[in-house]
């Protein structure tokens, strides 16, 4: 068990106690993974960082056509945020869907990707979203995009024994845009995803001028349906271009079978279903 | 239908205050003066004999105070469940249980235990005790239990390899006759899953010994007094110098605990006893999913024959239930499977012929319904596929062959009520069951459809248990009124019910000056417990006849205080009426008769009969196509509870049974991975359903009062999920044509039926 | 063992407490504290039990590391309503048979109240969503739906006047 917990209040405070404490030291944001973490040795961190006091990463703003996202903004507050509503409504959804409201109240939306399961609702929209995490050590500052912060199952690049993400930065959707999130799960709350896929599209004159779709988990990160989005670029917007979309996102699709949460013939039969209805849903919030 | 002042009135439930004010105690809220904490160490293997179990360095740790294992603790043989104190003779009950044994038979069974002045230091020393096994075969498969390849799990089984106790057989006129009589046959196999009460208090007990060796358990039990026969069994000390007691609260049961929570009480006992300080052990939301009774899954079979014009004829039922390592009520629900099986229709020819397979799952004992959910999945399948055979609305099919008060059946009562064909009319309207078959357009991708069950169930355990009640019902020097009695209120409002029994037939209506004291072996006279759903009919008789005691003791005296007649009192709200006028207040007669050396205590003994409540369970549901998800979009029940005593009690019981009874049909299941291992073992793998998953629910109470209840009452607590599961599953086969034969239906199931 | 200082206000008071950092707020509560009303039901943020207030969100406190909760402002089922005037929840949970068992009760209650405070007037979906997480066996949370309704209109009645 951690001995120590510590919450500075600044961001150089805290890589400055992650850099003195050479590897003892973890970030904790909300927690609600961590402590489990710990409970079952995953992680054995003398010394807890705390970073939810530190007002420099909270919040969320705009920057010209940008939408930040501090590292202690909470799901809840995500889902609420009539910026994020606004301006990138599949991360709303997708932190919507995560467990329960207990939980979302306190654990955070870059927690979630730094946590890095493949499913993690709110980091499968960031993808989708081409959204980038801004990463902090007391050496530097890098930006690298979400959907390159993966090193393996459950495995992150970020180091949190001397690296903080601070804030996320989401391109905003623009008009002519909209986004949707798509989640197979065996009950409303308190439940990982069977599934769960996030589409951003951007449209003009009844063509899809280019599309993101994300799905998961049916590979070690999201997953990018990348001949899904190839297929949709410059097509006319149609029930038959919808549906070949949907399917060819099973090319790139290789969910395992789950001994709790479906087989792989369930949700390769699925995924398309669930690509479909996201991309039906994205259109019509892009057409508004 | 007569009008009562407090019965029938949904009151301020006695126990509301402290339970929403968060100061009612628990037995996870006990802390006692020196009390220690025990933890206990499980089994990683789901069958191995213990060759080796060194516990040195865990009783070296600073801060533990006792290490058991089968070495160095009591050796007595037991069942944790109360079957040891109500299997009636000749039947002996299955004893087969260890504290600690030198063999391990699932996943969880109990290795050791360490008593610590804490819990991370107990915990702790769980991880220094060192264990040696000698893997043996496992099996977690029912049938494959009892074939050739299979060990063992216990050898003491003479009805046949693996099968705990007896195989039941029921019987009834000629099967082999009512057969050849048919002219339709229907055979079919249906599987249930293994599924958990997951009540929201784990299994918990606190137990401190006297140094006069008398002891004291508070625990989490359904059923103080047969748990306490229990501990008196295994710890060989009389009966008397054991006291068991809920403190008062308990948190939810649902069946796990009718007898020992576990194995809590024993090891919390054990190590007080070894320690000389009070002990608590408390299972964690792990332990409490592995090693606590789970509901039996199994095989079902029934093969059921009918005449053209649709008159049931011929019923065999088959059934082998997954016991799990341990017997526990292994015998009784295999029993209640087939009991309650045989008594829904009028059939003249009927055999039940099913039993128990032990497995090196964790045991499996009483859950709501106890084997009649199990039952009537298959049975009322089997309904509806005959029903669509004959071309027959199949509400009609039912309201054909229910049976009615007083027709024949294999139970060794009378049926003396039923409200079953108006629990299926009102139940049908409300659903708008003439839309069945009529609710999708070809093409619709969402589909939609409506279908129904029904069942039976009992009001407490006799004739096939031992059952039977005392109460006592005193009235106070002031006038207000005491009750006690052994029953527990684990939510099930039975604290308020009883109080409403006494109140009522004493006179007092004012429900301030009613107090009730249950579940302590200490303080009530010999009572079986809650199971069966019998406390507000069976304990409730055994009130009522107690207040009627106290009653007409006051009465008596107050007809020689008054020198009246005493036919001309009655006691109406707290005061003694002659006739119409108002003679004395109760208060002011027991404060004379307390200064003239005299209490009024009623006394209240009952072996109950039984009296069978009648249930009709509606669903519509909609199946989306494209996924195979199952949404319950309404769920009706309509029940005869003979009388509801507190009606807003009785409609909760009825909603969180249904809550549970769509969980079961739908999503929940503990499924085992190849090495005996739970897969489904916290809360957030197991797929019981939250506050936004819940259908529209409507409950409908019907009351045709049983003359033998209290009031007219009848049990309710089981009744609500018994036929849920096959409403569900006959409106999935309206909404798209198939017909499931195994539960849960999950999306995967649904999708793999829609598309093979 | 390191052993740290924690302040924060509970129940509208201020505490201060020498505690071990790697304690949650449940333990301090119930074990430390005493205060038994916030129930254990899973240790793992899976059930609700344990739900409190921590500056006007509701929490799993199973899951909150005590040293997160320094400057914090709890409330736990101790410190809503009295004997005298129950919290409207409280009130409305016992008036519709919202309580069976009693064992998710303070957490259902805590949880409810957190809704009340920031959303006077919920829809049927906010009070749902707000007790998403606090898992009930005995009710199937038809009568509790109820009463959190029940206790929004008494409210909004109240201040109407």
């Amino acid at each position: 068990m951690y001995i120590d917990y510590l919450t500075p209040e600044s961001v150089t405070d805290a890589l400055q106690i992650l850099q003195q404490q050479k590897g003892k030291a973890r970030i904790i944001a909300g927690g609600t993974d961590l402590l489990l973490d710990i409970e079952s040795k995953k992680h054995n961190p003398e010394i807890l960082v705390d970073i939810t006091r530190i007002p420099e990463i909270k919040g969320i703003r705009t920057e010209g056509n940008f939408l930040i996202i501090g590292a202690g903004v909470t799901h809840n507050e995500a889902a609420k945020s009539p910026l994020v509503n606004e301006k990138a409504q599949v991360l709303a959804e997708a932190s919507r869907s995560v467990g329960s409201l207990q939980i979302r109240n306190t654990a955070t939306v870059v927690g979630n990707v730094v946590n890095a399961q493949p499913a993690a609702d709110s980091a499968v929209a960031l993808v989708a979203l081409g959204a980038t995490a801004v990463i902090a050590s007391s050496d530097s500052t890098r930006e690298v995009p979400v959907e390159e912060l993966y090193a393996g199952v459950g495995k992150t690049k970020v180091n949190s024994n001397n690296e903080i993400v601070t804030n996320i930065i989401i391109p905003a959707l623009q008009p002519g845009e909209g986004s949707a999130f798509t989640r197979l799960a065996q009950r409303k709350a308190l439940a990982l995803p069977m599934l769960n896929v996030a589409v951003v599209v951007s449209i003009a004159e009844d063509k899809f001028q280019q599309a993101r779709i994300v799905m998961a988990p049916v590979g070690p990160q999201p997953v990018r349906a990348s001949d899904s989005e190839e297929l949709l670029k410059g097509a006319a917007i149609n029930e038959e271009t919808i549906q070949k979309a949907a399917e060819a996102a099973l090319n790139h699709a290789n969910p395992r079978n789950s001994t709790l949460r479906g087989s792989a013939e369930y949700r390769c039969a699925t995924l398309k279903v669930l690509v479909k209805r996201a991309l039906e849903t994205a259109v019509a919030r892009a057409r508004n | 239908m007569k009008e009562y002042k407090v019965i029938g009135k949904s009151i301020r439930r006695l126990d509301a205050w402290e339970k929403s004010a968060g100061t009612g105690t628990f037995t996870t809220d006990i802390y006692l003066p020196g009390m220690l904490f025990g933890k206990v160490l499980r089994s990683p293997y789901p069958h191995a004999r213990i060759k080796k179990i060194d516990t040195t360095k865990a009783e070296q740790l600073p801060g533990v105070e006792a290490v058991l294992c089968y070495k160095n603790s009591t050796r007595v043989i037991f069942n944790t469940s109360a079957t040891m104190t109500t299997t009636v003779p000749p039947m002996k009950p299955v004893l087969d249980q260890y504290i600690f044994d030198n063999v391990v038979r699932y996943v969880g069974d109990e290795v050791a235990a360490v008593a610590a002045v804490n819990e991370k230091i107990a915990v702790q020393a769980l991880e220094l005790i060192e264990v040696e096994y000698e893997p043996l075969s496992a099996v977690y498969d029912a049938k494959q239990a009892m074939t050739s390849d299979a060990l063992e799990i216990h050898s003491d089984c003479p009805a046949g390899k693996n099968i705990p106790g007896e195989i039941i057989h029921l019987e009834m006129g000629n099967l082999e006759q009512g057969f050849n009589e048919s002219d339709l046959i229907f055979e079919e196999e249906f599987k249930l899953p293994i599924v958990k009460q997951v009540q929201m208090e784990t299994q918990a007990a606190v137990a401190q010994v006297s140094i006069d060796g008398s002891i004291t358990v508070y625990s989490t039990t359904q059923t103080p007094h047969p748990s306490a026969q229990i501990l008196a069994h295994i710890f060989q000390l009389p009966v008397s110098k054991v006291r068991v007691l809920n403190p008062p609260y308990l948190g939810g049961g649902f069946g796990v605990r009718i007898g020992l929570s576990g194995k809590a009480e024993a090891i919390a006992t054990e190590l007080a006893m070894k320690t000389g300080k009070p002990v608590k052990v408390v299972y964690d939301r792990k332990e409490d999913f592995i090693a606590s009774d789970t509901r039996h899954g199994g095989y079902v079979t029934v093969k059921l024959g009918l005449k053209n014009d649709g008159v049931f004829h011929a019923l065999e039922l088959k059934a082998n239930l997954n016991t799990g390592a341990y017997c526990s009520f292994g015998v009784e629900a295999a029993g209640v499977l087939g009991a309650m099986g045989l008594s829904v229709y009028r059939i003249p020819h009927q055999v039940y012929h099913g039993h128990s397979t032990y497995t090196n799952c964790t045991p499996a004992g009483a859950m709501r319904g106890f084997g009649n959910p199990q039952a009537m999945f298959p049975i009322e399948s089997v309904v509806d596929m005959a029903a669509e055979r004959l071309g027959m609305d199949a509400k009609e099919l039912r309201l054909k062959n229910i049976i009615k008060p007083g027709d024949k059946w294999v139970l060794p009562y009378p049926c003396k009520s039923s409200g079953l064909p108006e629990c299926i009319e009102k139940g049908a309207r409300e659903i708008g069951w003439n839309n069945r078959g009529k609710l999708n357009k070809p093409g619709d991708k969402i589909r939609r459809g409506i279908g129904m069950g029904v069942g039976t169930h009992v009001s407490n355990s006799w004739p096939f248990c031992v059952d039977f009640s005392n109460a006592l019902v005193t009235i106070k020097s002031d006038g207000t009124i005491k009750v006690a009695s052994g029953v527990v209120d684990m939510g099930t409002g039975t604290k308020t019910s009883l109080a409403q029994i006494a109140a009522e037939t004493v006179g007092v209506y004012d429900m301030s000056k009613v107090s009730v004291t249950l579940a302590d072996t200490e303080s009530t006279p010999f009572e079986i417990g809650s199971h069966a759903s019998r406390s507000c009919y069976t304990a409730g008789q055994a009130v009522y006849l107690a207040a009627q005691d106290a009653r007409s003791q006051v009465l008596e005296y107050a007809a020689d205080y008054l020198k009246e007649r005493m036919e001309y009192l009655d006691i109406k709200d707290g005061v003694i009426y002659s006739g119409n006028e108002a003679r004395i207040s109760l208060a002011e007669l027991t404060e004379y008769a307390h200064l003239h050396n005299k209490q009024f205590l009623g006394v209240g003994k009952v072996v109950p009969s039984n009296a069978p409540p009648w249930e009709a369970h509606f669903a519509e549901v909609e199946v989306d196509t494209e996924t195979g998800q199952v949404r319950v979009i309404k769920l009706v029940a309509a029940h005869d509870v003979g009388k509801a005593i507190h009606p807003v009690i009785v409609e909760g019981q009825l909603e969180g049974g249904l809550v549970q009874g769509m969980g079961y049909a739908l999503s929940e299941e503990i499924r085992y991975n190849d090495k005996g291992k739970q897969l489904h073992d916290g809360i957030h793998k197991y797929m019981l359903p939250t506050a936004e998953d819940i259908p529209e629910i409507k409950v409908i109470l019907v009351e045709p009062h049983d003359p033998s209840g209290p009031y007219g009452a009848k049990g309710v607590g089981e009744t609500s999920l018994v036929p849920t599961a096959p409403a569900i599953t006959n409106a999935i086969y309206d909404a798209i044509g198939i017909r499931f034969k195994e539960i849960p239906v999950t999306e995967e199931k649904v999708f793999k039926a829609l598309y093979k | 063992m390191n052993k740290k200082n924690v302040k924060f206000t509970l129940n509208g008071k201020p505490v201060t407490l020498t505690v071990s950092p790697s304690a949650t707020l449940l333990d301090i509560i119930r074990d430390e504290l005493k205060l038994t009303g916030t129930k254990k039901g899973c240790g793992k943020g899976e059930c609700g039990a344990c739900t409190v207030i921590m500056d006007g969100i509701a929490v799993n406190s199973c899951l909150v590391p005590i040293m997160k909760v320094a400057g914090c402002h709890v409330e736990t089922i101790e410190g809503i309503g009295n004997k005298e005037k129950p919290h409207p929840v409280q009130e409305a949970f016992m008036d519709l048979g919202a309580i069976q068992c009693g064992f998710c009760t303070p957490g259902m209650i805590m949880s409810s109240k957190a809704l009340l405070d920031k959303t006077p007037d919920p829809n049927r979906e906010q009070i749902r969503e707000a007790i998403s997480g606090n898992i009930c066996r005995c009710t199937g949370y038809v009568k509790i739906e109820a009463a959190v309704q029940a206790a929004a209109d008494k409210v909004k009645e109240e201040n109407s006047k």
